[in-house]
């Protein structure tokens, strides 16, 4: 019974580091179609997102039977309920990363988004999801934590970029509708950003049993 | 096997027990009613005696007595007793006894009471009148017997279950430890039971067996764990479900993972989408080949799946480091296409020049100009395939230089007298310093590398600049440095400038006469003769090239 268990603990892991590879899959795609043109990424990303709802379902579902079925307790409670929450961030991440690639279509002026940080706030918060993937991956405690101390990077980023947004508006640099979409970008960064510190925390609960 | 030694033990003696009181009981009551018989018979003897002697009255001297005495006549009725009233008492002709004793002398009965609480015992002889005395006695019945008995009995029972039950635990202890102490690790050399010795020898025997098959199979396991740590590829072994069962070193150094545990996910090692494509297809039970890159290296990876009868039952997936083959293949390729573009810029205008001569009409001074470009061109070719020759012979096989002591200094001289004119039409001072320095390599080798080195500080140079060829000793080098006071190189281009046929400045390779070898062939040149390069350059500063060469002993 027990190894029944546990093959289906193994089963959930798994999975959940294909769906965390998956938002990385989205993530960079979505960064690379804003910093690179090229039209075949937009629907890669917009596929990989599909994936990642599919995979939310799968996870969601093996979850609900490992609990009804094998009502887990103590660590094992908290890894399948920690799961439940993670796959609902990963879904974000996933969804959040489907708008920034349709939206960079979009942004086309080249020059105003070499003048703000918009690039460096896409690898910092690539940085972030790929780190508390990779915290959830090797289970790895430490990480998760600096995945948390990250998070006020890309939110002290998402600042800067907004002001040099503004700074931009004022001068008129360039076409209001891309200066829009780029406050929006931004701000999905700074969401992404976000669920990327939750995943991290789901990751210290799951270990620790303490919140972060 | 204790507890049914004990249960068995204690069962045994609990029946015992039980049967010998019975036993007991019976042969004790047998006992007493024999003697109660043998007593009846006795008193009958003497009784009878008297009365045949002194009449019926004597009877009457036991009026009272425990024993009941009574003559019947020999038709039944009775003439005397004790006990009752003989007038009373009925026909007496066909009691048991008195049958008995009229027609065998003597005779005997016992008949229990209507409660069956009392027994009495008859015992009758025939007088020589042919009347019979009987004698009787009257007894507890067994019954009665039993119930007196009853409390002593049961203590006894109890002491002896109690009894039965310790030396029953004891026993069956004492017969299970010699089993319970067997060392089973050693199973020949215990002093047992006699009947477990076949057992025990069929153990040490199997024993024996599993131990060799597992040091085979330790072995056979050590040896393909280092087959595969000596393996550069790197090598991965994982189950159906994508867990790790093995894996080797190179397999984590090249994919820069610390550590990993076995059965964890084979995406522990690397997740990006080429990879999970990859064991997503294997484990679907099919081959799978794919490049992926992981930080600036290139990794072929072949997985195969690994059956059992019709099932997947995992997959084994090797590594393999194509980063070199792939840069290679590039090299070559650019390699191609740039002899094929330097020998063909010089062909067309050869072509062309001898095109517009065949079809006549050329003046005679327009034919001596063509004619020295074809031969401005020609030369342009036979340099260039030179210079191919002698890279591919030092590509090939360096081995056919012999090396000996060379004096870099006089080579150095005789670079700067063949250099002279070309130094001087673009008003380029040669400087030579240092001092005569031997070092081991093949003449015509470390000439041409000092030469190539010279002729591109020449080429690359500003009008009136200066070249320096300096040679310095060191502890244990000695070194050759050609310093320009040229253009430079960018510190970009500085790392592929050794690359043949790279030029920084593609559109003016022309007119410079350059190949595009030189710098290749210092760098075969070098390699072959065991020196390092070092190259220091700044843009519009000017390059330095250092060869550092070991000294000779």
């Amino acid at each position: 019974m027990r190894n029944k268990f546990d093959e289906q603990l193994n089963i959930l892991n798994n999975e959940l580091i294909t769906m965390g590879a998956l938002c990385e899959d989205a993530i960079s795609g979505a960064v690379n179609l804003l910093t690179h043109e090229s039209g075949k990424i937009k629907e890669n990303v917009i596929e990989t997102d599909k994936q990642i709802d599919r995979k939310e379902k799968e996870i969601e579902t093996l979850c609900m039977r490992l609990l009804l079925h094998q009502q887990p307790v103590a660590r094992d409670l908290r890894v399948v309920s920690s799961a439940l929450k993670m796959i609902s961030d990963m879904e974000r991440i996933g969804d959040q990363a489907s708008d920034i690639a349709e939206m960079a279509e979009y942004v086309t002026d080249s020059e105003v988004q070499s003048k703000i940080h918009i690039t460096d706030m896409a690898n910092a918060t690539i940085k972030m999801v790929s780190e508390s993937v990779d915290s959830f991956v090797k289970k790895d405690v430490a990480l998760a934590r600096e995945v948390l101390c990250h998070d006020d990077i890309v939110d002290d980023l998402f600042d800067k970029v907004k002001s040099e947004l503004i700074t931009a508006v004022q001068k008129n640099e360039s076409n209001a509708e891309t200066l829009i979409d780029l406050l929006m970008i931004a701000k999905y960064f700074e969401r992404i950003g976000d669920h990327a510190e939750n995943i991290a925390e789901w990751v210290i609960y799951s270990i620790t049993g303490k919140h972060a | 096997m204790d507890k049914k030694i004990f249960n068995s033990n204690f069962l045994t003696s609990l029946f015992v027990l039980l049967i010998s009181f019975v036993l007991v009981f019976v042969v004790l009551f047998n006992h007493s009613q024999n003697q109660l018989l043998d007593e009846l018979s006795n008193e009958a003897g003497y009784i009878s005696y008297a009365v045949e002697n002194e009449g019926v009255q004597y009877i009457n001297n036991f009026k009272g007595d425990d024993k009941r005495i009574t003559l019947v006549a020999a038709d039944g009725t009775v003439l005397v007793d004790t006990s009752a009233d003989e007038r009373e008492l009925d026909n007496h002709a066909d009691r048991q006894e008195i049958k008995e004793a009229i027609l065998n002398g003597s005779g005997t009965s016992t008949r229990f009471s209507d409660t069956m609480m009392k027994r009495t015992v008859y015992y009758a002889v025939r007088l020589s009148d042919g009347s019979v005395l009987r004698v009787s006695a009257t007894q507890d019945s067994v019954f009665v017997l039993l119930l007196s008995l009853v409390y002593p009995l049961s203590i006894i029972i109890i002491v002896a279950l109690v009894l039965s039950l310790i030396i029953s635990h004891r026993v069956s202890k004492s017969i299970i430890k010699p089993i319970n102490e067997l060392d089973l690790d050693n199973p020949a050399g215990n002093e047992s039971y006699e009947e477990l010795t076949p057992l025990l020898k069929k153990i040490s025997a199997q024993k024996r067996t599993i131990d060799k098959q597992i040091k085979a199979a330790r072995q056979r396991q050590e040896e393909f764990r280092l087959i595969t740590e000596n393996m550069s590829e790197g090598l991965l072994v994982t189950d159906a479900n994508a867990n790790v069962l093995s894996y080797n070193k190179a397999a984590l150094h090249l994919l820069e993972i610390d550590n990993i545990k076995n059965g964890g996910s084979v995406l522990l090692f690397n997740r990006t989408k080429g990879f999970r494509e990859l064991v997503e297809k294997v484990l679907s039970g099919n081959r799978a080949e794919k490049e992926i890159s992981h930080d600036s290296n290139i990794y072929n990876l072949i997985a195969n799946p690994v059956y059992e009868g019709e099932k997947v039952i995992g997959a084994v997936i090797v590594i393999i480091d194509i980063t070199e083959s792939v840069h290679r293949e590039q090299l070559r390729r650019e390699f191609t296409s740039n002899v094929s573009h330097e020998l063909k810029t010089p062909l067309t205008s050869i072509s062309g020049f001898a095109e517009m001569m065949k079809s006549g009409g050329t003046p005679d001074d327009t034919v001596v100009d063509f004619s020295g470009s074809i031969y401005d061109e020609a030369q342009r070719l036979i340099t260039l395939v030179t210079d191919i020759i002698k890279i591919s012979e030092l590509d090939e096989n360096p081995s056919i230089f012999e090396k000996q002591n060379v004096d870099l200094y006089a080579l150095s001289q005789n670079v700067i007298k063949s250099l002279k004119p070309l130094a001087d039409k673009h008003n380029i001072s040669l400087n030579l310093t240092g001092d005569t320095a031997y070092v081991l390599g093949t003449p015509k080798i470390v000439d041409e590398m000092i030469y190539n080195l010279c002729d591109n500080a020449i080429k690359y140079n500003k009008e009136n600049g200066n070249v320096d060829i300096i040679i310095t000793a060191t502890d244990n080098k000695i070194n050759l440095t050609v310093r320009d006071t040229g253009i430079g190189i960018p510190m970009s281009e500085q790392s592929r400038v050794f690359e043949r046929f790279y030029r920084v400045d593609k559109s003016h390779s022309k007119q410079l006469g350059g190949t595009g070898l030189g710098l290749a062939i210092v760098k075969h040149a070098a390699a072959y003769t065991g020196a390092e390069i070092n190259l220091e350059s700044m843009e519009n500063v000017g390059t330095s090239v250092t060869v550092s060469f070991d000294k000779i002993d």
